[in-house]
């Protein structure tokens, strides 16, 4: 059976703007403040306001919340961010328009939301992906009497519009690259070692929660999933837990394990799909979903699994249990973790090791003290709520705090060594 | 010439055994006791130049005795810190390794020595720990093995297992070439193809702790509520984290019959605190635990709550709280606690 397709047409980003009109020309992104006020437009919030960062730039961006890759399948999004733009039709075939190099960042308060930072320049630059896009920083004041989860749906889906928006004034531009992926299914086709994707998402409440088409994925068992679906954001993130643990929309859109096993497919491996596992907070449920998955897995033709999370500690679990009932299973699985290992890198790394499996990949200690210099200018707030101090001041800080620092997609070149 | 200073207990310092345990810290000039055999062992090229020493009772569990013993060290500007051997003793194996540790993290090298199942061990932090011999009466190969890592950390080199190191090594940040999701797909073609690739996270092994058993007599207990809820009076007084905890604090309860709204509030940043602060009983369970009282189901309610967050707590903080908590509850003569987990 012919699967599906979808093409990513790619367009780079080399220099950004603000200006009287929305447009992508030769690589520059201009925008609009009355487009991107029109786009974020919600009863729940009284103003907003977008500002543009980019590298190298003396600046910090604090109380980051969620992160989006501008992209649109047409004038009027055409099926971009489904379930959440317009009706949850499955997407993930046809042409795909992508602003390659800019984020869209929603940052401001919300409860539960735990403080998050993206520096500019300097040394925590280089640990967050988004210390080397040009960001589009959407700043908001909520509206008097507007209820926490209604000013955090109207962020949500007023940065998915403008992220759309902006990536509607690139479709008629010649593109940078055009990529070709194969939706699913993807029945086996060689000798090669057939591996899979687990990807949990953390569906923990409102504040913590992971949405697919739309809605939270909280409910849903694990489910097999058309990875092209990811591109056009039938995964969409509303978890401001954990920042350097974090998967905001921007990973789930370019997912870093999805790329690795395409790139990889037909060379060493054979790239076998995606199950798509909710994070539950009980441990029975825990349990049980890491059963169903790896029965999914061998229904699906899994020789092999990569499995990420998303979150702390409780999250090792959701890995860990999946790595032991895949072994039971006869499959051989790795996981993602980042180490809480104490400031002094001494502490057990692990909250919940698996019992059968020690393929354990580490994206850094969650612990590890960064200092980051004074910038000249903040967006997001006037504080680093974790610190107490002025958003713009020096800081001390665990690498906890630093945005998708350690991101448990795989997106970072952060490890932890022993150091003698 | 490189500078080393020696910690000794009260005993090889020449004080006496048990009853000179609470002898002050203190500095001798020059090598003592065992530090003599170290002076010869590491040559004409270092020297001892003084010895800190201090009574185990004190150095174990006074931190202002630690922090004397550090202001000693440091006042020598040594290049180099050597603690012990201090074999299985383990309140001198507590002190070696707190000594130690505490000179790391003040920027001074250190290297402690002790028995591998010393319970100071696990206090060395970023420390090197070399391991040494039982007893006193293997003090010259315990020495040999120590002079040897401290002319290798002189000399700025690592230490490893080889050098007789135990215990935990410090894992660091680092960044390198390729993404974790290219690293995670290598290692496990690796697995599956049956080549022993090695994993970037060790496995840990974890303590299983066994329940006391149930106390006979509730009626006649007196019992303390304690908790890692992160529940706080509102404001947060103590500044109690909420993720990440050093620390625990503890308040009193004994005029309070409930734990009304909006007197206490979580700082817990691990879950939804919004059920919690509507009524804080349940979290502390205080409500109830009055209810038996008043019943006589229980003998006596302790008088105040211990409390810290648990969320992303490192172990060996953890660990600390619990043996904290377990002192401070025996010494108050409680029989039995509950403990409310999140």
């Amino acid at each position: 059976m012919e699967g599906t397709v979808l093409k990513l047409v790619q367009h780079r980003v080399a220099a950004v703007a603000i200006g009287s009109a929305t447009r992508y020309q030769a690589g520059r992104l201009t925008v609009a403040e009355a487009d991107a006020r029109r786009a974020l437009a919600a009863p729940a919030l009284a103003s907003t306001r977008v500002s543009w960062v980019s590298p190298g730039d003396s600046a910090r961006i604090v109380k980051v919340l969620d992160v989006v890759q501008p992209r649109s399948k047409g004038q009027g999004g055409r099926g971009i961010f489904p379930g959440m733009l317009g009706p949850a039709t499955p997407q993930g075939r046809g042409d795909t328009h992508v602003l390659d190099g800019v984020a869209v960042i929603a940052a401001g308060y919300l409860p539960r939301a735990q403080e998050a930072v993206i520096d500019m320049s300097g040394p925590g630059a280089a640990l967050s992906p988004f210390g080397a896009t040009h960001n589009l920083v959407v700043e908001f004041t909520p509206a008097d009497g507007a209820s926490w989860e209604a000013v955090d749906t109207a962020v949500r889906i007023g940065v998915l519009r403008l992220a759309a928006l902006l990536a509607e004034s690139a479709l008629e531009a010649p593109p940078d690259q055009v990529e070709t992926l194969r939706g699913a299914p993807y029945p086996k086709a060689s000798t090669l070692p057939r591996i899979g994707a687990i990807t949990n998402l953390q569906t923990q409440g409102t504040f913590k929660d992971v949405f697919v088409h739309g809605r939270s994925f909280g409910p849903a068992p694990p489910t097999l999933f058309d990875p092209n679906e990811l591109h056009d954001g039938a995964v969409v993130s509303g978890q401001f837990g954990h920042p350097a643990l974090k998967n905001p929309t921007y990973m789930h859109q370019t997912h870093p394990v999805l790329a690795e096993l395409r790139r990889r497919d037909g060379h060493d491996l054979e790239f076998a799909g995606l199950i798509l596992a909710p994070e539950p907070v009980e441990a029975e449920q825990k349990a049980r979903v890491a059963e169903q998955a790896a029965e999914l897995c061998v229904a699906a033709g899994f020789g092999g699994v990569v499995i990420t999370k998303e979150g702390g500690g409780n999250a090792d679990a959701d890995i860990s249990l999946k790595i032991d009932a895949l072994a039971d299973r006869g499959i051989g699985a790795v996981g993602l973790f980042a180490e809480m290992a104490g400031a002094e890198g001494t502490a057990p790394s692990l909250v919940v090791p698996p019992e059968r499996g020690t393929a354990l990949i580490s994206t850094g200690n969650y612990d590890e003290v960064v200092r980051l210099p004074a910038v000249a200018r903040a967006l997001g707030g006037p504080t680093v709520d974790v610190a107490g101090v002025a958003a713009t001041a020096a800081l001390e800080v665990p690498t906890a705090v630093l945005y998708c620092s350690l991101s448990p997609l795989g997106a970072g070149r952060l490890t932890c060594r022993e150091v003698a | 010439m490189s500078r080393v200073v020696h910690y000794l207990n009260q005993f090889f310092a020449g004080f006496g055994g048990e009853n000179a345990a609470s002898t002050p810290p203190g500095l001798k000039p020059g090598a003592v006791g065992p530090g003599k055999k170290l002076q010869e062992l590491l040559g004409a090229e270092h020297e001892v130049v003084a010895t800190v020493y201090c009574g185990d009772d004190l150095a174990a569990v006074s931190p202002d005795a630690l922090a004397t013993v550090l202001e000693l060290v440091a006042q020598q500007r040594p290049d180099l810190l050597v603690a012990g051997p201090a074999s299985t003793s383990g309140r001198y194996g507590v002190a070696c390794a707190r000594v130690a540790a505490g000179a790391v993290r003040a920027g001074i090298a250190a290297i402690a020595s002790m028995h591998p199942e010393n319970p100071g061990l696990d206090d060395a932090g970023p420390a090197p720990v070399i391991a040494s011999g039982a007893s006193v009466r293997e003090m010259g190969a315990s020495l040999e093995r120590l002079a040897a890592a401290a002319r290798k950390r002189l000399a700025g080199e690592p230490l490893r297992e080889a050098d007789g190191r135990i215990g935990k090594t410090p894992r660091k940040n680092v960044l390198v070439d390729r993404n974790a999701a290219s690293r995670a797909v290598d290692l496990l073609l690796a697995r599956l193809a049956g080549r022993d690739a090695p994993a970037e996270v060790p496995v840990p092994k974890f303590d299983h702790v066994t329940p006391a058993p149930p106390i006979a007599d509730p009626s006649q207990a007196t019992i303390a509520l304690v908790t890692e809820s992160g529940l706080v009076p509102v404001g947060n007084p103590d500044r109690l984290e909420s993720a990440r905890a050093t620390r625990w604090l503890r308040y009193s309860i004994a005029d309070k019959g409930t734990a009304p709204a909006g007197e206490y509030a979580s700082v817990h940043g691990g879950y939804s605190t919004v059920w919690a602060n509507q009524d804080p009983n349940r979290l502390l369970p205080l409500d109830v635990a009055r209810e038996l009282e008043r019943e006589g189901a229980i003998g006596a309610l302790h008088g105040e709550y211990l409390v810290t967050t648990g969320n992303g707590t490192t172990v060996p903080n953890a660990r600390r709280f619990g043996v904290e908590w377990a002192a401070e509850l025996r010494r108050a003569g409680i029989s039995a606690a509950i403990l409310t987990a999140t």
